[in-house]
């Protein structure tokens, strides 16, 4: 596991909250998509 | 149904890759931090600001709702407060992890840290006030008027709490003296991480929102 202070710890922590939410957005985005298609 | 346009969640996607990049290779280690720990500000920052800035638009959509009583209006409210929370508990453990390399300690009862737990509490109130009512149209009503009074503890608690009492947090982004002192390929960093987070959070916003329209078109079908 990597020191706290470390880049790599730093960039872990924030680079995973990111393509989390980025991640969530997308597959919330298509599935908003595909319910207004079937309206 | 018009077709929207999908290139801009590549566009955003493609900005914040540049910021994350920028934020370790581009903008230098800030002086006085342990290690790279300040790097996290440049999530940190944008993350509290999306929070700050969706209790906002929930306050403007609950007075919208009591003016109009439109439940989309309810709708748009409970998605900005939803969102406001998301974002800070993200700040609360991007702040923690800070914490821990500055401090030793993910937790230190800091006066910002405990601010931040009581406005937590006090918008997770307004989530429980809405489970707890089963009329809709009583519950918009309540938690609309809740909102308005959760929204005067927020600029108490983010503002005015942390800079009364002693903290270690550090210098806020604009200090007291009214200036950034920040090296300026630092503020660039900052400048476009805060506009690819606010642009994260109206992505967000908006696919609640056009999910709420669905639902409530559902219901007005199945009642008519």
């Amino acid at each position: 596991m990597p020191q706290p202070e470390s880049l790599l710890w730093v960039a872990t922590v924030t680079v995973l909250i990111w393509l989390g939410l980025f991640g969530y957005c997308f597959g919330l985005d298509r599935r908003v998509r595909r319910l207004e298609e079937g309206e | 149904m018009t077709k929207r346009s999908n290139w801009w969640p590549w566009l955003l996607g493609a900005w914040m890759a540049v910021v994350i990049w920028a934020a370790f290779y581009y903008a230098p280690a800030a002086r006085g931090f342990k290690g790279e720990s300040a790097r996290i500000v440049f999530f940190h920052v944008p993350q509290a600001w999306v929070a700050v800035l969706a209790f906002c638009v929930n306050l403007v959509a609950s007075i919208r709702y009591l003016r109009s009583r439109h439940p989309l209006d309810d709708a748009r409210a409970a998605t900005a407060a939803r969102l406001g929370l998301v974002f800070s508990v993200l700040a609360t453990v991007t702040g923690s992890v800070f914490a821990r390399v500055m401090w030793g300690s993910f937790w230190n009862w800091d006066p910002r840290e405990v601010s931040i737990v009581i406005l937590l509490l006090v918008y997770a109130a307004y989530f429980a006030l809405r489970e707890a009512v089963g009329d809709p149209e009583r519950r918009s009503s309540l938690s609309a008027s809740y909102a308005i009074l959760a929204f005067v503890t927020m600029p108490f608690l983010v503002f005015v709490v942390p800079r009364i009492y002693w903290s270690l947090h550090p210098d806020t982004l604009i200090n007291a003296r009214g200036s950034i002192d920040m090296e300026s390929r630092m503020v660039q960093t900052l400048l476009g991480s805060l506009v690819g987070f606010t642009a994260l959070f109206f992505w967000l916003y908006s696919l609640d929102v056009r999910l709420a329209k669905i639902r409530w078109a559902r219901r007005e079908r199945q009642g008519g």
